[in-house]
Formats: structure tokens, C-alpha cells, sequence
């Protein structure tokens, strides 16, 4: 019976392994192309690998790469702007961004976000969202036992200082659990969207028929507010708001 | 003595009757500058030009006074005189007239002639009459025509490249006498870069015979023109204005000689504009693809290059000499590009021009090196890529390089001038992506966030209810535990009253044995109740130190002590000795009371 199984598991691999590669193989070709100068080609490889849910910090940086190479610029910003959202403090895609960036038609004095801002959201993506998830969790249960030793041992030499500690683990344990959150939005909810269409007119209302507000050329990044029907509502860096079409844009 | 001159010149003043004149001609060309000149014979009073016509542009006056002071015989005469200059260009011919000037003095107020004046329509003039020394020229005797006076611009080539020089000038050809040139206007020479020749200002004229006619000939200008874009392009003609001696008074048909025309009759001065043709050049463009050496130059040259030492020391300056000799646009040629090699200092080359003339001559390029570092350094071999017009392609012109050879101790340098040695900035050739990573790297499906599934936060809820439950489990327990204390504690001397009174009791009986055993038992589950110690580990010890603890007497210490020694001593010795089993009863009972007090 196990070796009928073992035949039938080999059998299994096997066909799989004709139909197709394994992403690393993939992953690994498409470096390969890349170097050979086939830009589009390590770059369309690198874009299904990720629609197959595939993320790692590399592909994504190689993805921004192929597709910078290949001459689209709003792509490679995009995979970029992904591959920070894994990698906040890698500084080859900071400063790959900020080529791609400079090559863009669109110029904006932008607001900087505040500076806390900026450090909790780089706290956030630190670790990915699970792991702050679990080291929350694993938090709370230590402030439960601290708290537990804290009302039960009447006379127990360590009783304030449990009692801190109990404190204190749980204030770690409710900044994890929002530093997960924050990394579950910043990841897998991003508001902000990179414009695709080379030229897209940003307009007063949902619609063809709405005011003309402002041009918008690809590689610009945005911020979506709201969405209603093929169009979405977004915010430029510099604070004004419009409506764009759906189709000309995409999320990070 | 100004005061005096004053009073002398009023008195002159009111000797002679003031006169005011009027000069102008009587005819004059349309567009064409005359002059209208008042004389005063006064020098102070107040003038008033007369009105002209709206269509008369006037300049001036130009004024001037003189005065002269004559002796005669003892008499002192003094003549002074006013002349105003109007120079007035008509643009409309027909009949004017000047009105009369005004002169008034302190006495008198005179005015002048009114004028007619005549003004023909342009080219050369019908009645080139024109009042000059108070004599009238006789009409119709105009011996101007087109022909006699020419101006011509002369180009030695008329299809060149661009950059290619092209020298020119300006000449004039006339059959009549001329008396002087004005008012020349060269055009403006677009599209080319003009270059002025030296020329003599025009003397006398040569005699040139030209399709059997004789001219006199003379070059108004020369110049040189650098073509500096491509196409057919045109120069504008150059106008000037000649002056053209006119013989005037009656010919006599007897004597038609020019020995006696210029003898008898007089002659005048006619100003008459005289134009050129426009032209066109056709420059052509340069051939492409340009040599990488090419820097402008079009022409024939040659280059040499020297150096002034090849065996320098240290920071010594070395000079390095190219020299481009020949025809062409010298002034146009850009510096050769030389690569010296790093550790030797470059200046910007000194660049001397020296023209012979026309566009033939030399450029030099002196380079002033100075050597930072010692060693062998090799100053490549040149080239310079010119266009030759005459060949119609591109001539790489080659010098030889230099081997120079720098000696001398670096050290030496802080003996002589501090000598600032430049650091370089690292040169960023351009700007582009980092590479791809193609490391390993760990390709997974990330799973869906915790957070946003419900049993992750149910985890949180449950710890809580188990902690909550853990808490209430342990709080009930020493709540129990607290309380069955409490009431042994409450009830520890009362049991042992019981205990005691059983003893008392069992006294009847006459079992001492038993007694001094109820009385132990009595005292020592007093204790243990009291002092909340469990009977198993309870001993004297203990007992005691607890006691103590709680501040009670030493005396009540060694009373307990020795009761408990009596009763437990009784129950194993035989039953005489010590005391009796109701006096220890007595005994107990008074020390629980007294411990009663102390504990509670």
C-alpha cells in the first residue's frame, strides 16, 4: 500500500514538474534574460510570478528593474513601491525608485507625512503582518501570567514588580497588535495607486463629463479615496483631488 | 575789461544797421540733405527761426558766432557776425517756400527774405542746379547719367562650403570727376561673419579700361566673409553717396576743351547716391559625417607641434606649441582636442592669430604644462581634421607627440612656493539603476494576515477568559482557606476551655493519666489555632518563637513551658511525683486567659 502511494507520488511530481517549472527555476531564468538584455522578456516572468501570489523582496526589486529597463517607467515605480512595502530599509530600491522617479513627466511639491508617521510605518513593515500578529499575541498572554502573579501571591517579594511588568506587556502587546494592522493596510489594503495611462485627464465628477481638473502622465503615484463605478476618486502628492479612470491606473 | 568789449560792441552794434540773410539753394532732390544758412551781421539780440514746412525735416541749427576787431587809421572797427545752419531733408517733391526769420535787438527787428525752393524728385536731379558761390548754373546742361558712376561688390568665389572664406570688396567705377564719397553704407551681411581689411582710404582712382571704355577705378573696402550657414544667400546692396563735379556756365562751342572748361567755366559739386547689384552666394554645406577631430576649420593648412623641453624637472613649466599655418578660416578653428595624461598640469592654451591680410596666415596654440609627478609621461600624437574646399573632403592633419621625462624629489616642493596640488572630484559619467539581485531568494505564497481572521482575536478573547477563570479559581481558595483560619482562631480558646473542663472531669475518674493528656491536647491545639500553625509541624520551638514574635512575656513563656513539660512529663513518670493533675488544670486554665489577652 505505502509503495503504491510512494509510485503514485513520484508519478504526481513528475508531471509536475514537465508541465512547468518551479518558480526558483522561473525566478532564475528571468534573472537570466535580464542579464542577456531581454528586459520585457525578465519582466513579464517577474509580473506572472507575482500575480501567482509569489512575493519576496528580490522579485519585486528585479521586477522594478526589468521593467525600468524595458522602458515602463510606471510599472518599475509600482513594483518599486511594492518591494518598500517589503523592504522598508532597503536602500538599492530607495534609490532605484528615485531614478525611475526622476524620469517621470509629472513634478509635485509634495507634503511630507509627519515624521511619527513615517516611523511607526516603518516599524510596521519591518516584519510582516503575521509575525507582529503572533509576537502580540504571545505579548498578551505574558501580561495575563504577570497580571495573574500580581493578584493572586498576597505576600510574594516580586509583586510590584510583576505588576509593571504586567503593564508594560501589555502596552508592547496593543503597539504590536497596531503595528500589524498597519502593516495588513499598508500591504494588502494600500490606498496609493500608480497612474499606467501615459496621458489621463483627471476630472470634477465620476465620468466623461465632468470638469477638467488636471493631466496626469504614467508613473505619477496617488492616493485612492473613494471608488464609484469604472472610476476612482484620487488625491495628488500635492493635496488636490479628482476622478480618474479605473482602467488607467494601478494599485500598489 | 569784458565790461568794456561789452560796451564796445554795443556801441559797434548801434554803428551799423543790422542785416539778416537767408542762403539756400533754389532747387534741391527729394530725399537728399541741403542746408539753409542765416548770417547776422549781430551777436546778441534774439533769433527766430522761421516756420517751416510740416514736411521738412530739420536739423540744427548749428550756430556760430565770430567777432573781429579792426585798427584803421587809428579807428578801432569791430565786425561781428551770427550763422545758423539748418540741414533739411524734403521727402515729397514740389514748390516750398521759407518763410522769413525774425532778428530783434534791443532796437531794431529785422527779417529775412522769404525763399522758394524747388524740390525734384529723386535719382539723378533734372535741374542739378544748385546755388553755390552765388552762381547760377544754366539749365539744362546736365551731363549726369547711370552709367557714369558705378559701385560694384566683388566676390572671388560665389558657390562656397560654409566656413570657407570668401574675399571681397568694395569697388567704384566712374568716367567723371569726383570730389569725395559720403555716407557709405555697407549692408549688413547676414548669414555670413565679416571680417574688415585694412583698406587705404580712397586717394586717387587707377585707370582701367573696361569693354574699351575708360574708368577710373578705385577699392572703397575690403573684407573677408565667413559663410556661416548653408544655402543660397543673399547680400543686400551697399548705397553711397558720391560727390559729382559738374562743370556749369556756358560751353563755348569754340573752345571745347577741358584745359579751358576747367579753367573758364566754374564748376559745382552734385551729391548723387549711387547703389550696387544684390548678389547671391551659394554656400554648401559640409559633408557628414564630420571627423570626431574636426573643430571648424575650412581651408588648406598644415600643423606642426614643438615642445620646450622633452628633460623637465618638477613643477617647471613646459610649453607645448601647435601651430596651423595657411589659408582658411584661421580665426574660426577651434583648439585641438590633446589628451595629456594625468599628472601633468594643462592650462587653457594661449591662442595667437597672425593673419597676413587676407585669410592666409598662422594660429598658434601655446599649452603651458606643468609636470606634478615624476616619471615618464607620454603626450600623444596629435590630429586635427580640417575640410579642404579644394579637395572637397576632410584632411587629418597629424603632429607628433612628445615624450617628456620629469625628474626632481617631490619633497623639494615644500622648500620652494606651496604649490596647490588640486584634488579631483570623482567624475559621474551618468546615472542608471542598480543591478538585479540573483541571489537565492525565498519564493512563497504569503499566507492570509492574522488580523483579519476571527479566530486570531478569538485567541486574545479566550486567554482573557482563562486567566479571568484562573483568577476567580485561586481567589475562592484563599478566601476559604482565610476564612476556616479565621473561625479556628476565633474559637481556640473556647475549645480549649472545653478541653480543660474534660479534664476537670476526667479528675473524678482519678485517671491522671488521662487528664494530663487533655490538658497537653487543650494547650497545644490552642496554640496551633492561634498561632496558625498546623498541628502536624507544630513544636515548642516554633511555639515559642512565634510567641515571642507577637511580644509576649518571658513569664508566660516559661509557664507554658513548664506546664506542658508537667503534663507531658506525667503521662510517661510515675504517677506521685509532681504536681497534681487539678492544680495543672488551674494552671492552663489561667495561662490560656492570659494568652488570650495578649494574642487577641
Amino acid at each position: 500500500m505505502r509503495r503504491i502511494l510512494l509510485i503514485q507520488f513520484v508519478f504526481l511530481a513528475g508531471i509536475v514538474s514537465l508541465a512547468a517549472q518551479t518558480p526558483e527555476e522561473r525566478y532564475s531564468q528571468a534573472g537570466g534574460l535580464y542579464g542577456s538584455g531581454d528586459y520585457s522578456g525578465a519582466a513579464a516572468i517577474y509580473r506572472k510570478l507575482w500575480e501567482e501570489g509569489f512575493r519576496s523582496r528580490d522579485l519585486l526589486y528585479n521586477a522594478g528593474n526589468a521593467f525600468f529597463k524595458s522602458g515602463d517607467n510606471a510599472s518599475a515605480i509600482l513594483f518599486y513601491e511594492r518591494a518598500k512595502l517589503l523592504a522598508p530599509a532597503d536602500e538599492d530600491i530607495d534609490y532605484n525608485l528615485q531614478i525611475a522617479r526622476s524620469r517621470i513627466t509629472d513634478r509635485f511639491e509634495s507634503v511630507p507625512q509627519l515624521f511619527f508617521v513615517r516611523w511607526f510605518d516603518f516599524l510596521a513593515l519591518l516584519t510582516p503582518t503575521n509575525i507582529w500578529a503572533v509576537a502580540a499575541l504571545v505579548m498578551f498572554l505574558v501580561a495575563l501570567v504577570l497580571a495573574l502573579v500580581f493578584l493572586t501571591k498576597a505576600r510574594a517579594r516580586g509583586r510590584l514588580l510583576s505588576f509593571w511588568l504586567a503593564i508594560a506587556a501589555m502596552i508592547l502587546s496593543f503597539l504590536m497588535i497596531s503595528l500589524a494592522l498597519r502593516n495588513n493596510n499598508l500591504v494588502n489594503h494600500n490606498s496609493k495607486a500608480v497612474i499606467t495611462c501615459s496621458i489621463v485627464t483627471g476630472r470634477s465628477a465620476p465620468g466623461e463629463t465632468g470638469n477638467e481638473l488636471f493631466v496626469l502622465h504614467s508613473g505619477t503615484t496617488v492616493t485612492v479615496e473613494q471608488e464609484l463605478g469604472a472610476f476612482r476618486e484620487v488625491r495628488l502628492p500635492d493635496g488636490n483631488k479628482g476622478w480618474i479612470r479605473s482602467d488607467c491606473m494601478e494599485k500598489i | 575789461m569784458t565790461a568794456l568789449v561789452f560796451l564796445l560792441a554795443c556801441l559797434a552794434a548801434t554803428a551799423q544797421e543790422v542785416t539778416l540773410t537767408v542762403e539756400a539753394p533754389e532747387s534741391a532732390v527729394a530725399g537728399e540733405r541741403f542746408r539753409i544758412i542765416y548770417t547776422i551781421n549781430s551777436t546778441d539780440g534774439q533769433f527766430s527761426p522761421p516756420k517751416f514746412d510740416p514736411s521738412f525735416s530739420v536739423q540744427g541749427p548749428q550756430q556760430s558766432t565770430s567777432r573781429n576787431v579792426q585798427w584803421i587809421n587809428g579807428d578801432m572797427k569791430t565786425i561781428s557776425s551770427t550763422t545758423l545752419i539748418y540741414y533739411v531733408v524734403v521727402g515729397t517733391p514740389g514748390t516750398y517756400t521759407i518763410p522769413a526769420a525774425q532778428f530783434e535787438t534791443k532796437k531794431v527787428a529785422v527779417s529775412s527774405q522769404e525763399k522758394q525752393i524747388i524740390i525734384t524728385a529723386g535719382g539723378s536731379p533734372q535741374q542739378g542746379a544748385v546755388q553755390q558761390q552765388g552762381q547760377v548754373k544754366a539749365a539744362g546742361d546736365a551731363p549726369a547719367s547711370g552709367s557714369e558712376v558705378s559701385m560694384k561688390i566683388l566676390l572671388n568665389d560665389r558657390e562656397v562650403y560654409a566656413g570657407e572664406p570668401i574675399t571681397g570688396m568694395l569697388k567704384l567705377y566712374t568716367r567723371i570727376n569726383l570730389s569725395g564719397i559720403q555716407e557709405l553704407k555697407l549692408p549688413d551681411f547676414k548669414g555670413f561673419l565679416k571680417e574688415d581689411i585694412e583698406t587705404l582710404p580712397l586717394r586717387s582712382l587707377e585707370t582701367e579700361v573696361i569693354d574699351g571704355v575708360q574708368y577710373g577705378t578705385g577699392v572703397i573696402q575690403r573684407f573677408v566673409l565667413y559663410p556661416q550657414v548653408s544655402g543660397e544667400i543673399r547680400i543686400e546692396p551697399a548705397g553711397m553717396t558720391v560727390l559729382v563735379q559738374e562743370r556749369t556756365g556756358a560751353r563755348d562751342p569754340f573752345f571745347d576743351d577741358p584745359f579751358f572748361d576747367s579753367f573758364f567755366s566754374s564748376v559745382s559739386t552734385v551729391p548723387r547716391k549711387i547703389t550696387t547689384q544684390p548678389l547671391t552666394v551659394k554656400v554648401k554645406p559640409l559633408p557628414e559625417p564630420r571627423p570626431a577631430d574636426f573643430h571648424g576649420a575650412v581651408g588648406s593648412f598644415t600643423m606642426e607641434s614643438s615642445i620646450s623641453g622633452t628633460d623637465v624637472k618638477l613643477n617647471d613649466a613646459v610649453t607645448m606649441t601647435v601651430t596651423l599655418k595657411g589659408s582658411g578660416n584661421l580665426n574660426l578653428s577651434g583648439e585641438p582636442v590633446i589628451s595629456f595624461p594625468q599628472g601633468i598640469e594643462k592650462y587653457d592654451p594661449k591662442v595667437t592669430v597672425r593673419s597676413s591680410g587676407t585669410s592666409s596666415g598662422t594660429k598658434v596654440f601655446e599649452y603651458l604644462l606643468i609636470p606634478r609627478n615624476t616619471g615618464t609621461f607620454e603626450i600623444p600624437p596629435l590630429s586635427y581634421s580640417v575640410f579642404d574646399p579644394k579637395a572637397e573632403k576632410y584632411v587629418t592633419l597629424r603632429a607628433g607627440g612628445f615624450t617628456v621625462k620629469v625628474t626632481g624629489t617631490p619633497g623639494q616642493e615644500e622648500s620652494a612656493a606651496p604649490v596647490y596640488i588640486p584634488g579631483e572630484d570623482v567624475k559621474y559619467l551618468g546615472q542608471d539603476i542598480r543591478f538585479i539581485r540573483n541571489g537565492k531568494t525565498r519564493l512563497a505564497t504569503v499566507s492570509a494576515p492574522l488580523v483579519s481572521t476571527l479566530h486570531y482575536w478569538l485567541w486574545f478573547a479566550f486567554a482573557l477568559f482563562v486567566a479571568v477563570l484562573v483568577l476567580l479559581v485561586r481567589k475562592q481558595q484563599i478566601r476559604r482557606n482565610a476564612d476556616t483560619a479565621g473561625v479556628r482562631n476565633r474559637r481556640a480558646a473556647k475549645n480549649a476551655r472545653k478541653r480543660l473542663a474534660r479534664a476537670t472531669a476526667l479528675l473524678k475518674s482519678g485517671n491522671k493519666e488521662a487528664v494530663n493528656a487533655e490538658v497537653a491536647r487543650a494547650l497545644w491545639g490552642y496554640l496551633g489555632d492561634k498561632l496558625r500553625i498546623a498541628q502536624s509541624d507544630i513544636t515548642r520551638d516554633k511555639c515559642y518563637a512565634e510567641l515571642r514574635g507577637r511580644k509576649a512575656d518571658e513569664e508566660m513563656i516559661t509557664e507554658l513551658d513548664r506546664i506542658l513539660t508537667a503534663s507531658e512529663y506525667s503521662q510517661y513518670a510515675p504517677v506521685s511525683e509532681g504536681e497534681s493533675p487539678a492544680a495543672l488544670c488551674e494552671r492552663a486554665g489561667a495561662l490560656i486567659g492570659k494568652l488570650d489577652d495578649v494574642l487577641d
